[in-house]
Protein backbone atom coordinates (compact mmCIF):
# COMPACT_ATOMS: atom_id res chain seq x y z
CA UNK A 1 0.00 0.00 0.00
CA UNK A 2 2.71 2.59 1.23
CA UNK A 3 5.02 1.07 -1.86
CA UNK A 4 1.77 2.16 -4.17
CA UNK A 5 1.75 5.77 -3.20
CA UNK A 6 5.25 6.23 -2.73
CA UNK A 7 5.10 6.46 -6.93
CA UNK A 8 3.41 9.22 -6.70
CA UNK A 9 6.05 12.17 -5.48
CA UNK A 10 8.23 10.87 -8.18
CA UNK A 11 5.83 11.40 -11.41
CA UNK A 12 4.43 14.26 -9.15
CA UNK A 13 4.75 17.55 -11.60
CA UNK A 14 5.60 15.86 -14.85
CA UNK A 15 1.67 14.07 -14.59
CA UNK A 16 -0.44 17.43 -12.84
CA UNK A 17 1.17 19.58 -15.62
CA UNK A 18 -0.16 17.11 -18.63
CA UNK A 19 -3.15 16.63 -16.28
CA UNK A 20 -3.85 20.13 -16.02
CA UNK A 21 -3.73 20.80 -19.98
CA UNK A 22 -6.12 17.97 -20.49
CA UNK A 23 -8.27 19.41 -17.71
CA UNK A 24 -8.42 23.32 -19.60
CA UNK A 25 -9.49 21.54 -22.81
CA UNK A 26 -11.92 19.48 -20.55
CA UNK A 27 -13.46 22.70 -18.83
CA UNK A 28 -14.08 24.23 -22.58
CA UNK A 29 -15.29 21.23 -23.81
CA UNK A 30 -17.82 21.12 -20.90
CA UNK A 31 -18.69 24.81 -20.57
CA UNK A 32 -18.94 24.94 -24.77
CA UNK A 33 -21.49 21.98 -24.34
CA UNK A 34 -23.69 23.11 -21.98
CA UNK A 35 -23.73 26.71 -23.23
CA UNK A 36 -24.88 25.04 -26.44
CA UNK A 37 -26.67 22.84 -24.90
CA UNK A 38 -28.98 25.64 -23.43
CA UNK A 39 -29.59 27.73 -26.04
CA UNK A 40 -31.08 24.84 -28.18
CA UNK A 41 -32.68 23.27 -25.37
CA UNK A 42 -34.38 27.38 -24.87
CA UNK A 43 -35.29 27.30 -28.47
CA UNK A 44 -37.02 23.65 -27.64
CA UNK A 45 -38.84 24.50 -25.15
CA UNK A 46 -39.86 27.77 -27.10
CA UNK A 47 -41.07 25.43 -29.87
CA UNK A 48 -42.40 23.15 -27.18
CA UNK A 49 -45.04 26.27 -26.51
CA UNK A 50 -45.43 27.48 -30.05
CA UNK A 51 -49.38 27.69 -31.36
CA UNK A 52 -47.89 25.49 -34.38
CA UNK A 53 -48.63 22.03 -33.72
CA UNK A 54 -45.85 20.76 -36.38
CA UNK A 55 -43.13 22.71 -34.45
CA UNK A 56 -44.01 21.18 -31.35
CA UNK A 57 -44.64 17.74 -32.53
CA UNK A 58 -41.18 18.35 -34.15
CA UNK A 59 -39.11 19.35 -30.79
CA UNK A 60 -40.82 16.53 -28.82
CA UNK A 61 -39.15 14.05 -31.99
CA UNK A 62 -36.16 15.69 -31.21
CA UNK A 63 -35.87 15.40 -27.84
CA UNK A 64 -37.19 11.67 -27.83
CA UNK A 65 -34.54 10.90 -30.35
CA UNK A 66 -31.57 12.44 -28.28
CA UNK A 67 -32.47 10.68 -25.48
CA UNK A 68 -32.50 7.51 -27.26
CA UNK A 69 -29.25 7.87 -28.95
CA UNK A 70 -26.09 7.23 -26.58
CA UNK A 71 -23.78 10.18 -26.80
CA UNK A 72 -20.55 8.01 -27.97
CA UNK A 73 -22.73 7.27 -31.31
CA UNK A 74 -23.28 10.42 -31.91
CA UNK A 75 -19.76 11.64 -31.22
CA UNK A 76 -18.70 9.18 -33.87
CA UNK A 77 -21.37 10.04 -36.11
CA UNK A 78 -20.37 13.23 -36.30
CA UNK A 79 -16.69 13.26 -36.20
CA UNK A 80 -16.58 9.96 -38.90
CA UNK A 81 -19.16 10.84 -41.05
CA UNK A 82 -19.84 14.77 -41.51
CA UNK A 83 -16.55 14.86 -43.40
CA UNK A 84 -18.01 12.58 -46.12
CA UNK A 85 -20.95 15.24 -46.16
CA UNK A 86 -18.28 17.69 -46.78
CA UNK A 87 -17.80 19.15 -43.31
CA UNK A 88 -14.78 18.05 -41.11
CA UNK A 89 -14.80 18.92 -37.45
CA UNK A 90 -12.23 19.00 -35.44
CA UNK A 91 -12.40 16.40 -32.64
CA UNK A 92 -13.14 19.28 -29.79
CA UNK A 93 -15.73 20.57 -32.16
CA UNK A 94 -17.23 17.61 -32.77
CA UNK A 95 -17.36 17.22 -28.85
CA UNK A 96 -18.96 20.58 -28.38
CA UNK A 97 -21.46 19.72 -31.22
CA UNK A 98 -22.14 16.41 -29.72
CA UNK A 99 -22.52 17.17 -25.98
CA UNK A 100 -24.87 20.70 -26.95
CA UNK A 101 -27.19 18.12 -28.96
CA UNK A 102 -27.72 15.77 -26.55
CA UNK A 103 -27.46 17.88 -23.57
CA UNK A 104 -30.05 20.44 -25.26
CA UNK A 105 -32.64 17.26 -24.99
CA UNK A 106 -31.73 17.43 -20.80
CA UNK A 107 -31.78 20.94 -20.54
CA UNK A 108 -35.43 21.43 -22.72
CA UNK A 109 -37.06 18.59 -20.33
CA UNK A 110 -35.66 20.93 -17.42
CA UNK A 111 -36.80 23.91 -18.69
CA UNK A 112 -39.95 22.97 -19.31
CA UNK A 113 -40.71 21.48 -15.56
CA UNK A 114 -39.22 24.72 -14.12
CA UNK A 115 -41.77 26.77 -16.44
CA UNK A 116 -44.68 24.24 -15.71
CA UNK A 117 -44.38 24.37 -12.40
CA UNK A 118 -45.43 27.72 -12.32
CA UNK A 119 -48.92 29.01 -12.00
CA UNK A 120 -50.93 29.99 -15.48
CA UNK A 121 -52.52 33.08 -13.35
CA UNK A 122 -48.81 34.39 -12.49
CA UNK A 123 -48.43 35.44 -16.58
CA UNK A 124 -52.30 36.06 -16.97
CA UNK A 125 -51.70 38.96 -13.98
CA UNK A 126 -48.75 39.72 -15.77
CA UNK A 127 -50.43 41.07 -18.26
CA UNK A 128 -53.49 41.91 -17.09
CA UNK A 129 -51.56 44.61 -15.41
CA UNK A 130 -49.97 46.15 -18.73
CA UNK A 131 -46.80 44.32 -19.22
CA UNK A 132 -45.97 43.04 -22.60
CA UNK A 133 -45.53 39.19 -23.26
CA UNK A 134 -42.19 39.68 -22.90
CA UNK A 135 -41.79 41.61 -19.94
CA UNK A 136 -44.02 39.31 -18.26
CA UNK A 137 -41.72 36.58 -18.88
CA UNK A 138 -38.80 38.38 -18.21
CA UNK A 139 -40.01 40.15 -14.96
CA UNK A 140 -42.66 37.88 -13.91
CA UNK A 141 -42.16 34.36 -14.61
CA UNK A 142 -38.10 33.53 -15.04
CA UNK A 143 -36.99 35.24 -11.59
CA UNK A 144 -39.42 32.61 -10.24
CA UNK A 145 -38.95 29.41 -12.82
CA UNK A 146 -34.98 29.82 -12.12
CA UNK A 147 -35.51 29.23 -8.88
CA UNK A 148 -36.20 25.46 -9.29
CA UNK A 149 -34.13 25.13 -12.54
CA UNK A 150 -30.80 25.49 -11.26
CA UNK A 151 -30.22 22.56 -9.20
CA UNK A 152 -30.82 20.54 -11.69
CA UNK A 153 -28.98 22.72 -14.24
CA UNK A 154 -26.44 22.32 -12.25
CA UNK A 155 -26.65 18.50 -12.24
CA UNK A 156 -26.73 18.67 -16.01
CA UNK A 157 -23.45 20.22 -16.34
CA UNK A 158 -21.63 17.90 -13.80
CA UNK A 159 -23.18 15.35 -16.80
CA UNK A 160 -21.79 16.82 -19.58
CA UNK A 161 -18.83 17.23 -17.93
CA UNK A 162 -18.40 13.23 -17.28
CA UNK A 163 -19.82 12.72 -20.89
CA UNK A 164 -16.98 14.97 -22.13
CA UNK A 165 -14.33 11.83 -21.43
CA UNK A 166 -16.06 10.12 -23.83
CA UNK A 167 -14.62 12.74 -26.54
CA UNK A 168 -11.49 11.25 -25.72
CA UNK A 169 -12.39 8.62 -27.86
CA UNK A 170 -12.80 11.01 -31.21
CA UNK A 171 -9.38 11.94 -30.19
CA UNK A 172 -9.80 15.70 -28.29
CA UNK A 173 -6.80 16.14 -26.43
CA UNK A 174 -8.91 16.11 -22.63
CA UNK A 175 -8.34 15.18 -19.67
CA UNK A 176 -8.75 11.44 -20.06
CA UNK A 177 -7.02 11.13 -23.34
CA UNK A 178 -3.74 12.76 -21.31
CA UNK A 179 -4.40 10.35 -18.60
CA UNK A 180 -4.53 7.33 -21.69
CA UNK A 181 -1.22 8.70 -23.31
CA UNK A 182 0.64 8.48 -19.38
CA UNK A 183 -0.90 5.65 -18.65
CA UNK A 184 0.56 3.68 -22.15
CA UNK A 185 3.75 5.70 -20.89
CA UNK A 186 4.58 4.86 -17.68
CA UNK A 187 2.50 1.54 -16.84
CA UNK A 188 1.13 2.57 -14.24
CA UNK A 189 -2.64 2.13 -15.21
CA UNK A 190 -3.69 2.01 -11.61
CA UNK A 191 -2.22 5.33 -10.51
CA UNK A 192 -3.22 7.69 -13.37
CA UNK A 193 -6.58 6.24 -13.61
CA UNK A 194 -7.32 6.83 -9.84
CA UNK A 195 -6.02 10.41 -10.13
CA UNK A 196 -7.74 11.68 -13.07
CA UNK A 197 -10.96 10.45 -11.15
CA UNK A 198 -9.93 12.41 -8.37
CA UNK A 199 -9.46 15.46 -10.81
CA UNK A 200 -13.32 15.04 -12.38
CA UNK A 201 -14.23 14.49 -8.92
CA UNK A 202 -12.85 17.62 -7.16
CA UNK A 203 -15.04 19.96 -9.92
CA UNK A 204 -18.07 17.55 -9.72
CA UNK A 205 -18.52 17.04 -6.29
CA UNK A 206 -18.65 20.72 -4.96
CA UNK A 207 -21.15 21.42 -7.96
CA UNK A 208 -23.24 17.89 -7.40
CA UNK A 209 -23.16 19.34 -3.31
CA UNK A 210 -24.23 23.13 -4.15
CA UNK A 211 -27.11 21.49 -6.37
CA UNK A 212 -28.50 19.83 -3.47
CA UNK A 213 -27.72 22.75 -0.97
CA UNK A 214 -29.86 25.10 -3.09
CA UNK A 215 -32.68 22.19 -4.03
CA UNK A 216 -32.98 22.16 -0.18
CA UNK A 217 -33.31 25.83 -0.07
CA UNK A 218 -35.55 26.60 -2.15
CA UNK A 219 -37.78 23.41 -1.26
CA UNK A 220 -37.93 25.04 2.05
CA UNK A 221 -41.49 25.53 3.60
CA UNK A 222 -42.57 22.62 0.97
CA UNK A 223 -43.55 20.44 3.24
CA UNK A 224 -42.47 16.75 3.10
CA UNK A 225 -43.02 13.15 4.55
CA UNK A 226 -39.55 12.30 5.72
CA UNK A 227 -39.28 8.87 7.82
CA UNK B 1 -23.85 -3.18 -54.10
CA UNK B 2 -26.97 -0.67 -53.34
CA UNK B 3 -26.59 0.56 -50.07
CA UNK B 4 -29.39 -1.16 -49.07
CA UNK B 5 -28.18 -4.44 -49.74
CA UNK B 6 -25.21 -3.01 -47.51
CA UNK B 7 -27.27 -1.64 -45.18
CA UNK B 8 -28.65 -5.37 -44.72
CA UNK B 9 -25.52 -7.22 -45.03
CA UNK B 10 -23.64 -5.33 -42.05
CA UNK B 11 -27.02 -6.06 -39.86
CA UNK B 12 -26.44 -9.36 -38.42
CA UNK B 13 -22.83 -8.08 -37.25
CA UNK B 14 -24.30 -5.24 -35.32
CA UNK B 15 -27.21 -6.98 -34.36
CA UNK B 16 -24.73 -10.10 -32.77
CA UNK B 17 -22.92 -6.56 -31.63
CA UNK B 18 -26.80 -5.61 -29.79
CA UNK B 19 -27.25 -8.77 -28.19
CA UNK B 20 -23.59 -8.40 -26.33
CA UNK B 21 -24.72 -5.06 -25.17
CA UNK B 22 -28.22 -6.30 -23.76
CA UNK B 23 -26.38 -9.07 -22.46
CA UNK B 24 -24.00 -6.78 -20.40
CA UNK B 25 -26.98 -4.29 -19.38
CA UNK B 26 -28.94 -7.56 -18.21
CA UNK B 27 -26.26 -8.59 -15.83
CA UNK B 28 -25.19 -5.06 -14.85
CA UNK B 29 -29.21 -4.38 -14.56
CA UNK B 30 -28.86 -7.48 -11.33
CA UNK B 31 -26.04 -7.00 -10.14
CA UNK B 32 -26.88 -2.80 -9.38
CA UNK B 33 -30.56 -3.55 -8.43
CA UNK B 34 -28.61 -5.92 -5.50
CA UNK B 35 -26.25 -4.10 -4.33
CA UNK B 36 -28.58 -0.53 -4.76
CA UNK B 37 -31.22 -2.09 -2.79
CA UNK B 38 -28.53 -3.49 -0.20
CA UNK B 39 -27.23 -0.17 0.33
CA UNK B 40 -30.29 1.86 0.68
CA UNK B 41 -31.47 -0.68 3.02
CA UNK B 42 -28.09 -0.55 4.90
CA UNK B 43 -27.82 3.45 4.77
CA UNK B 44 -31.72 3.93 5.84
CA UNK B 45 -31.59 1.69 8.69
CA UNK B 46 -27.73 1.75 10.36
CA UNK B 47 -27.01 3.97 12.91
CA UNK B 48 -23.50 3.24 12.90
CA UNK B 49 -21.91 7.02 11.46
CA UNK B 50 -19.21 4.81 9.94
CA UNK B 51 -21.69 3.11 7.71
CA UNK B 52 -23.35 5.59 6.83
CA UNK B 53 -19.77 7.80 5.73
CA UNK B 54 -18.30 5.07 3.76
CA UNK B 55 -21.63 4.35 1.71
CA UNK B 56 -22.07 8.14 1.35
CA UNK B 57 -17.78 8.54 0.06
CA UNK B 58 -19.09 5.40 -2.25
CA UNK B 59 -21.91 7.11 -3.93
CA UNK B 60 -20.43 10.38 -4.15
CA UNK B 61 -17.40 8.82 -5.90
CA UNK B 62 -18.86 6.49 -8.00
CA UNK B 63 -21.44 9.50 -9.17
CA UNK B 64 -19.15 12.31 -9.83
CA UNK B 65 -16.23 10.07 -11.49
CA UNK B 66 -17.06 9.70 -15.52
CA UNK B 67 -17.95 5.51 -16.23
CA UNK B 68 -15.73 5.39 -18.36
CA UNK B 69 -12.66 6.47 -15.71
CA UNK B 70 -14.21 3.34 -13.48
CA UNK B 71 -14.14 0.84 -16.66
CA UNK B 72 -10.43 1.79 -17.56
CA UNK B 73 -9.76 1.86 -13.28
CA UNK B 74 -10.83 -1.77 -13.50
CA UNK B 75 -9.51 -3.24 -16.65
CA UNK B 76 -6.25 -1.48 -17.12
CA UNK B 77 -5.68 -0.76 -13.21
CA UNK B 78 -6.63 -3.95 -11.83
CA UNK B 79 -4.04 -5.19 -14.47
CA UNK B 80 -1.60 -4.12 -13.22
CA UNK B 81 -2.39 -5.35 -9.79
CA UNK B 82 -2.15 -8.93 -11.52
CA UNK B 83 -5.82 -9.32 -11.71
CA UNK B 84 -6.81 -9.48 -15.44
CA UNK B 85 -10.59 -9.62 -15.70
CA UNK B 86 -11.74 -10.21 -19.55
CA UNK B 87 -12.82 -6.94 -21.05
CA UNK B 88 -16.56 -8.12 -20.70
CA UNK B 89 -16.40 -8.56 -17.07
CA UNK B 90 -14.53 -5.67 -16.74
CA UNK B 91 -17.40 -3.58 -18.19
CA UNK B 92 -20.23 -5.55 -15.85
CA UNK B 93 -18.01 -4.68 -12.82
CA UNK B 94 -17.68 -1.40 -13.86
CA UNK B 95 -21.14 -0.55 -14.78
CA UNK B 96 -22.42 -2.27 -11.20
CA UNK B 97 -20.57 -0.26 -9.12
CA UNK B 98 -21.55 3.18 -11.11
CA UNK B 99 -25.10 1.44 -11.03
CA UNK B 100 -25.41 0.25 -7.19
CA UNK B 101 -24.76 3.91 -6.54
CA UNK B 102 -27.17 5.71 -8.94
CA UNK B 103 -29.77 3.03 -7.70
CA UNK B 104 -28.66 3.62 -3.61
CA UNK B 105 -30.11 7.03 -4.32
CA UNK B 106 -33.31 5.95 -6.40
CA UNK B 107 -34.04 3.32 -3.64
CA UNK B 108 -33.12 5.56 -0.55
CA UNK B 109 -35.50 8.64 -2.06
CA UNK B 110 -38.35 5.77 -2.09
CA UNK B 111 -38.09 4.20 1.09
CA UNK B 112 -37.54 7.53 3.03
CA UNK B 113 -40.54 9.15 0.99
CA UNK B 114 -42.25 6.57 3.35
CA UNK B 115 -43.67 7.55 6.67
CA UNK B 116 -42.40 6.23 9.75
CA UNK B 117 -45.00 5.74 11.26
CA UNK B 118 -44.86 2.55 8.69
CA UNK B 119 -42.17 1.18 10.37
CA UNK B 120 -43.53 2.02 14.17
CA UNK B 121 -46.75 0.21 13.50
CA UNK B 122 -45.24 -2.88 12.08
CA UNK B 123 -42.88 -3.43 15.27
CA UNK B 124 -46.30 -2.51 17.34
CA UNK B 125 -48.34 -5.93 15.66
CA UNK B 126 -45.38 -7.65 16.15
CA UNK B 127 -43.46 -8.10 12.77
CA UNK B 128 -39.77 -8.38 12.36
CA UNK B 129 -37.73 -6.11 10.80
CA UNK B 130 -37.10 -8.06 8.36
CA UNK B 131 -40.95 -8.70 7.88
CA UNK B 132 -41.93 -4.88 8.04
CA UNK B 133 -39.13 -4.33 5.17
CA UNK B 134 -40.07 -7.00 2.94
CA UNK B 135 -44.19 -7.00 3.02
CA UNK B 136 -44.63 -3.20 3.71
CA UNK B 137 -41.95 -0.76 3.41
CA UNK B 138 -40.21 -2.70 -0.09
CA UNK B 139 -43.43 -3.01 -2.25
CA UNK B 140 -44.55 0.57 -1.75
CA UNK B 141 -41.21 2.11 -2.53
CA UNK B 142 -40.49 0.37 -5.42
CA UNK B 143 -43.56 1.54 -6.76
CA UNK B 144 -42.43 4.92 -6.13
CA UNK B 145 -38.86 4.05 -7.51
CA UNK B 146 -40.01 3.14 -10.61
CA UNK B 147 -39.93 5.80 -13.08
CA UNK B 148 -36.57 6.75 -11.68
CA UNK B 149 -35.20 3.11 -12.15
CA UNK B 150 -36.74 3.14 -15.68
CA UNK B 151 -34.88 6.11 -16.68
CA UNK B 152 -31.69 4.37 -15.51
CA UNK B 153 -32.56 1.31 -17.38
CA UNK B 154 -32.06 3.11 -20.69
CA UNK B 155 -29.50 5.31 -19.53
CA UNK B 156 -28.04 2.06 -18.69
CA UNK B 157 -28.47 0.27 -22.52
CA UNK B 158 -26.58 3.59 -23.92
CA UNK B 159 -23.86 3.82 -21.19
CA UNK B 160 -22.74 -0.50 -22.59
CA UNK B 161 -21.51 1.86 -25.76
CA UNK B 162 -18.65 2.85 -23.56
CA UNK B 163 -16.95 -0.67 -22.99
CA UNK B 164 -16.25 -0.42 -26.72
CA UNK B 165 -13.34 1.62 -24.96
CA UNK B 166 -11.96 -1.79 -23.36
CA UNK B 167 -12.61 -3.34 -27.21
CA UNK B 168 -15.91 -5.58 -25.21
CA UNK B 169 -17.29 -6.58 -29.22
CA UNK B 170 -20.55 -4.65 -28.35
CA UNK B 171 -22.56 -2.90 -30.94
CA UNK B 172 -20.30 0.51 -30.92
CA UNK B 173 -17.21 -1.62 -31.50
CA UNK B 174 -18.11 -3.80 -33.72
CA UNK B 175 -19.13 -0.63 -35.83
CA UNK B 176 -16.13 1.15 -35.30
CA UNK B 177 -14.56 -1.95 -36.68
CA UNK B 178 -17.29 -2.19 -39.80
CA UNK B 179 -16.26 1.35 -40.76
CA UNK B 180 -12.51 1.01 -40.83
CA UNK B 181 -13.22 -2.35 -43.15
CA UNK B 182 -15.82 -1.15 -44.96
CA UNK B 183 -15.62 3.00 -45.07
CA UNK B 184 -19.78 2.96 -45.35
CA UNK B 185 -19.42 5.50 -42.60
CA UNK B 186 -22.79 7.15 -42.66
CA UNK B 187 -25.10 3.95 -43.26
CA UNK B 188 -23.37 1.86 -40.66
CA UNK B 189 -23.86 4.87 -37.84
CA UNK B 190 -27.15 5.15 -39.02
CA UNK B 191 -27.49 1.45 -38.30
CA UNK B 192 -26.27 1.78 -34.66
CA UNK B 193 -28.54 4.58 -34.31
CA UNK B 194 -31.54 2.57 -35.14
CA UNK B 195 -30.11 -0.33 -33.12
CA UNK B 196 -30.07 1.65 -30.44
CA UNK B 197 -33.54 3.33 -30.69
CA UNK B 198 -35.09 -0.31 -31.23
CA UNK B 199 -33.41 -1.21 -27.93
CA UNK B 200 -34.67 1.82 -25.86
CA UNK B 201 -37.89 2.52 -27.20
CA UNK B 202 -39.63 -0.58 -26.43
CA UNK B 203 -38.15 -0.93 -22.90
CA UNK B 204 -39.60 2.72 -22.01
CA UNK B 205 -43.14 2.14 -23.55
CA UNK B 206 -42.94 -1.13 -21.30
CA UNK B 207 -41.87 0.93 -18.34
CA UNK B 208 -44.63 3.16 -19.03
CA UNK B 209 -47.27 0.30 -19.17
CA UNK B 210 -45.52 -1.18 -15.74
CA UNK B 211 -46.16 1.83 -14.25
CA UNK B 212 -49.68 1.94 -15.21
CA UNK B 213 -50.15 -1.21 -13.56
CA UNK B 214 -48.24 -1.63 -11.15
CA UNK B 215 -46.81 2.43 -10.19
CA UNK B 216 -47.56 4.16 -7.34
CA UNK B 217 -49.80 6.24 -9.29
CA UNK B 218 -52.80 4.09 -10.01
Amino acid sequence: MISFFAQYPEYWSDWTARLLQGGVVTAKLSLGGFALAALLGSLLTWALRSPFAWLRRSAVYFIQGMRALPLLALLLALYFSLPSLGLTLSGFEAGILGLGLQGSAYIAEILRGGLDALHRGQRESAIAVGLTPFQAFTAVILPQAIRGMLPPLLNAYVSILKDSSLCALIATDELMLAARAIASESFLPMHIFLLVGLFYFVIAFPLSLLSRVLEKRFSRGRKSLRG
Amino acid sequence: MSSLQTFFGLLPLLLSGALTALEIALCTLVLASIGGLVLAVWLTFSRSRLVQAGIACFIEWMRNVPALAHLFLIYFGLSYLGINLPAWLAAIVGLSLVGSAVLCDIFRAGLQSLHVGQYEAGLAVGLTRVQILANILLPQSLRRSLPAFANYVTQLIKDTSIASAIAVPEIMFLARNLVTSTFQTSLIYFAVMCIYAAMILPIGLGFIRLERHWGSAR
